[in-house]
């Protein structure tokens, strides 16, 4: 009976929060409509940003990949390539496509340590256009490094297989200028490009992904950032910004020490370590989700990529929430700490075992006994049908705001997928979240001999 | 036990309502957008022909028509945001006639009524409009409906449209007034959207500039990057001994960067100044200047904490011809940690960047850099072997 | 039948020798007169337009025929240019509302005003008129006449100033081609050779800086000038575009006065 209830306190709590993003929904969908992008993408007085771009053996997208961010609507911007010791032709490249020269002598004023850096390379015909080469390092060690260097205010980490949208960038700085001093971090908002039409480095026309695996990550991710994200931010409870895309204030990422190397989750562990910060220091602060700005991600379409990546999100969060298990309940960090944290490690680092152990109750009782089989029905019809609920409740978000997908199959396609996804693939989900676990208490029992991850799968995902 | 149930087979039995409802409203929302899409693609190739001829037609004098025929609610939107948007693109003659025509067709009566609407949306979709049509009569009601609101994302979009229609300099100050008085740093946000005023900016600036509140002065001389206004050069003079610490760094900045003659007094106070902001501006200005007496002052700033200050008095030592690379080189070989680094960090570039210049007179200039160069530091390709790595010269990220 | 062809000819030609010796007459007042033609040529077209013409009280006009191009003529003297221009419209509507499967095709000008009513002229109207391949009213131009154009590329990503922009410079006797991004404007430039290239900053596929240098390394004859159209109004931006050889560089919102004279001032 427990597991029951606990379905439903669960479910509770995921439609309070989709509560929430329904309260803002309407703010944003009429501050995206009204504001004049054009304007504000010549002005003098947009904060300038430095965009990061770590890429590890990316030869094959790279160029794409820095044509697009080089055509950003924005005023004053530089895009810092970091080459983290590709053992692919990566850096050569775009030595060659861009005509860059070794810089003899470069100033790099920031003091985060980092693995050595082999060289800068620039040319001037490209004024934004800086990349750094250094050893190999990890993702989080890649970003540091372009931190070091960067020029400006702001920093914007983007992931080297994502493309922006032309705005995507003047949206987070307008919501960012409108709150200068309080904003740490802002998240955009991630989607899945798979069965996009992609042209001239930029998504043209908007569709559903094609293959089944792409297109449930499509809901999950709608679900997640629409649903989610939107009540969280409201709330001021954010515990991740994506590391496909996310503004911050450098002097508080070098306040906090940079990226933590090594390990996944880099991208949580910012955002929990600014949290942190600002809370322990009493400043005011905000991190906060923008909708409006849109990056556009390769999502992964085989078994054995997804299955990955999941493993590595799970080990990630697991490890992001073991270390700060410190702000559990500790009313000193508000909301983060007396909500998001518990309700974190609750209800999404500890959700597959009370599953687990719910349905096997469940299965074990009716087992002994046939006639309790509604029991097991209403289980898992209850499980079946607020998932569902959430789907649809965020596919009318996207639906008021947003409307990217324009087709009327494709709301039929959306709501068919948003089904099935309850039929194997949320069961998998929570297989690999059990299997990333086991994976960090594994690496922990070898603390000493850290291997480092290669982050080409890293940077697939969100 | 089966209490419990009941409660489940509630939940069951909300979750199913909610989700038909979810899926007819989705089905609803989805098939009337896609039919008033179609309907304005109808509507705009229907009025393709007038579009054109507004289009060849609003440079000749006397009135332009109104679109033929009587006209559906969509219609009107349609051509009201077509006007709208040639409105944003023109300046000028152009821009009033269109304006003109949009009162003509009644669109900006139509958007003053809907500013007293009930419901919210409808308000802030007039205010937008309204701003887009230029329409000053709606500048009062307009300050009342940001007067009266939370601060928020929304505000922005009705300060921009009092911003837009506003024709007299104290609507301006008022919604700037009102815009700041959340408390919140947006002096760049809210430069941005006085600039979007269609009224002479140098009045509106002194305006600002004279402004008791320290918060507007920011704003105004926050907006003066970029622009170049003689007139307000004597109150920025003022401003220079401003008590704000915030306005008188901005106020040094600007003042500095048009390159006006320093008395040595100045100058001495401006490099001794607290805030890095002002003495990193004055040691950038000094470069320029070519005062003799600068070169000491400068040395000693390589040594400042902050590495903006340090790195522009280098720069500007290099500026000052053959004296100031010797200081420079001086400092490079006698001095220690950051003063040392950030010389030497100069040299380099400038010992590289003269290189590829072939005019014959900056051949000269580098010919003598060289010599001096060569004197402190040997006749070597490279000066003096840096550490190469992370770190090199201190940190600070504030720029 | 070789007779009768030339005797058309002399036939057509004389609507024209006499509107032109009429205009010369007249040559003082204001008269705006447009070309219609309708493929197929439609039986009840001349009344119809005739019908239409009388609803609007108090006007005056006249409607001809010229029987070689199947062209109508309609004068409507007192008109200015866009009242013609706007009557024209009136009457493409009307048309198009009142008969199925018609595609009227307009051209029209104003005596006096941008060119003479020679003969030659108004023959040329109507041949443009039988041969126009879009759909829009035309406006004939002095520049037309004299085909001696210079070629303008529009760059810019936005269809209302692309739109506004071909208008106004082929009124002026430009020969315009339209890019929407960076990539085909480029491409563009080296196959077509424009004199001018007028773009926007912000593209999509290459633009900035970048697309100023792209421009100036293509394997063209004379490279073209630029004029740069933006909303970017950053001073460092604007300083290195003229650094990197930009001609002329305008910001938006613009005055399209002042656009034309920076334009022509290129091209002189």
């Amino acid at each position: 009976m427990v597991t029951i209830y606990y379905v439903m306190i669960v479910n509770i709590l995921y439609f309070a929060i989709m509560g929430l993003s329904y309260r803002n929904i309407l703010t944003i969908f009429r501050r995206s409509k009204y504001s004049s992008y054009n304007t504000l993408s010549g002005s003098e007085l947009v904060p300038s940003v430095s965009l990061l771009v770590p890429a590890y053996n990316e030869e094959l997208t790279i160029i794409e990949n820095v044509y697009c961010l080089m055509t950003l609507n924005y005023p004053t911007y530089e895009v810092i390539v970091i080459n983290d010791g590709s053992s692919d032709k990566t850096l050569s490249v775009l030595i060659s496509e861009f005509g860059l020269k070794k810089m003899s002598n470069p100033e790099i004023r920031g003091t985060i340590d980092t693995q050595n850096m082999r060289g800068i390379y620039h040319n001037p015909d490209y004024p934004q256009l800086f990349i750094i080469d250094k050893e190999n390092g990890g993702k989080a060690d890649s970003l540091n490094a372009g931190i070091n260097f960067s020029h400006y205010p702001l920093i914007s980490s983007i992931d080297a297989d994502s493309l922006l949208e032309k705005d995507a960038l003047i949206r987070m700085a307008r919501m960012y200028m409108e709150n200068p001093e309080e904003m740490v971090a802002i998240g955009g908002d991630v989607r899945i490009a798979n069965g996009c039409l992609i042209e001239n480095g930029a998504v043209q026309k908007v569709s559903l992904p094609r293959k089944i695996w792409p297109m449930f990550q499509s809901i999950e991710y709608l679900k997640a950032f629409l649903g989610g994200r939107i009540g969280w931010s409201h709330m001021n409870g954010l515990v991740i910004v994506s590391g496909a895309f996310g503004l911050f204030r450098k002097d508080y990422v070098i306040a906090v020490g940079g990226y933590r190397g090594g390990y996944p989750g880099e991208d949580m562990n910012i955002i929990i370590k600014l949290h942190r910060y600002m809370l322990s220091h009493k400043l005011p602060y905000r991190v906060a989700f923008c909708p409006e700005a849109v990056c556009w991600t390769q999502a992964p379409d085989s078994y054995k990529i997804i299955s990955n990546q999941r493993m590595r999100w799970g080990r990630g969060n697991l490890k992001n929430m073991i270390e700060n298990r410190g702000m559990l309940f500790n009313p000193k960090y508000k909301v983060m700490g007396m909500i998001t944290m518990p309700y974190n490690v609750l209800f999404e680092t500890l959700n597959p075992y009370f599953r687990i152990t719910g349905l096997l109750a469940l299965m074990g009782y009716t087992l002994l006994d046939m006639t309790h089989w509604r029991i097991l029905l209403t289980f898992f019809l209850l499980n079946f049908l607020s998932g569902y609920l959430l789907s649809v409740g965020a596919i009318i978000l996207e639906e008021i705001a947003f409307r990217r997908f324009k087709k009327l199959s494709d709301l039929w396609k959306m709501l068919l997928f948003s089904a099935l996804k309850f039929v194997g693939y949320h069961q998998l989900g929570v297989l690999w979240r059990i299997q990333g676990h086991i994976q960090y208490l594994r690496k922990n029992n070898s603390w000493g001999a850290m291997t480092r991850q290669s982050w080409k799968e890293e940077s697939e995902a969100a | 036990m089966f209490s419990h149930l009941i409660v489940a087979y509630i939940f069951i039995y909300i979750c199913l309502g909610l989700i038909g409802l979810g899926i007819i409203l989705l089905l609803q929302m989805k098939v009337s957008h896609n039919k008033e899409q179609h309907r304005r693609e109808m509507y705009e190739q229907k009025h393709h022909d007038y579009f054109k001829y507004i289009q060849a037609h609003l440079e000749e004098e006397g009135a332009l028509r109104l679109p033929p025929g009587k006209l559906k609610p969509l219609e009107r939107k349609v051509i009201q945001e077509k006007y709208m948007e040639w409105i944003e693109q023109f300046k000028g003659d152009y821009r009033a006639r269109l304006i003109q025509l949009c009162r003509d067709a009644g669109f900006v009566e139509a958007d003053l009524k809907a500013l007293s609407s009930v419901s919210f949306g409808r308000r802030l979709d007039a205010a937008y409009r309204l701003g887009g049509m230029r329409a000053e009569e709606a500048v009062p009601a307009l300050l009342q409906m940001l007067q009266k609101g939370k601060y928020n994302s929304l505000s922005i979009i009705i300060a921009r449209s009092i911003a837009k229609s506003a024709q007299k300099s104290e609507d301006v100050l008022e919604m700037l007034r009102i815009l700041l008085s959340h408390g919140k740093p947006i002096h760049h946000l809210a430069a941005d959207i006085m600039l979007e005023s269609g009224m002479d900016a140098s009045g509106l600036l002194l305006k600002l500039l004279d402004d008791p509140d320290p918060a507007l002065v920011k704003v105004g001389l926050v907006a003066m990057w970029g622009q170049a206004v003689p007139e307000v050069m004597p109150v920025l003079g003022r401003l220079v001994g401003s008590e704000e610490k915030d306005v008188r760094a901005e106020a040094v900045k600007l003042y500095l960067s048009s390159n006006p003659a320093l008395k040595d007094e100045t100058i001495v106070h401006l490099m001794s100044d607290r805030n890095w902001e002002v003495r990193a501006a004055a040691a950038k200005a000094l470069g320029p200047l070519h005062a003799a007496g600068s070169i000491p002052l400068l040395v000693k700033a390589l040594q400042d904490a902050n590495w903006k200050v340090r790195y522009n008095s280098a720069e500007s030592l290099a500026a000052l011809g053959e004296a100031g690379f010797e200081a420079l080189c001086q400092a490079a070989l006698s001095g220690a940690g950051i003063q040392r680094e950030a010389a030497l960090q100069r040299i380099e570039l400038v010992m590289e960047l003269e290189q590829e210049h072939s005019a014959i007179e900056q051949m000269v200039a580098y010919n003598k850099k060289r010599l001096i160069h060569d004197r402190y530091f040997g006749v070597k390709r490279k000066p003096v072997k840096r550490m190469t790595g992370v770190a090199a010269v201190g940190g600070d990220y504030t720029a | 039948m070789p007779e009768s062809v030339t005797l058309q000819r002399e036939q057509s030609t004389d609507v024209y020798h006499n509107l032109g010796e009429r205009f010369k007459e007249t040559s003082r007042e204001l008269c705006g007169i447009m070309f219609l033609y309708c493929s197929g040529n439609p039986p009840q077209l001349e009344s119809r337009v005739r019908d239409f013409l009388q609803q609007e009280s108090g006007m005056e006009f006249e409607v001809l025929k010229d029987s070689s191009t199947q062209t109508l003529a309609v004068l409507l003297p007192g008109f200015t240019l866009d009242a013609t221009h706007y009557q024209a419209l009136l009457l493409k509507q009307h048309l198009l509302e009142t008969m199925e499967n018609v595609d009227p095709r307009i051209t029209l000008t104003v005596f006096p005003g941008q060119v003479d009513p020679t003969p030659g002229v108004l023959k040329q109207m109507a041949e443009s008129t039988r041969l126009s391949a879009s759909p829009d009213i035309h406006i004939f131009t002095r520049e037309e006449a004299n085909q001696e154009p210079g070629r303008i590329l529009i760059v810019d990503n936005d269809d209302t100033v692309r739109e506004f922009l071909t208008i106004r410079l082929k009124m002026q006797g430009f020969e315009t081609l339209e890019a929407l991004d960076g990539t085909s404007a480029l491409e563009l430039i080296e196959k077509w050779e424009p004199d001018l290239v007028l773009t926007e900053l912000n593209l999509y596929g290459i633009d900035g800086l970048p697309f100023i240098h792209q421009i100036q390394q293509l394997p063209v004859e004379n490279t073209p000038k630029i004029v740069v159209l933006t909303e970017q109004r950053v001073e460092r931006t604007i300083s290195q575009c003229f650094q990197n050889g930009v001609d002329d560089y305008v910001t938006k919102p613009f005055s399209p006065v002042e656009l034309d004279a920076r334009i022509h001032r290129c091209f002189h």
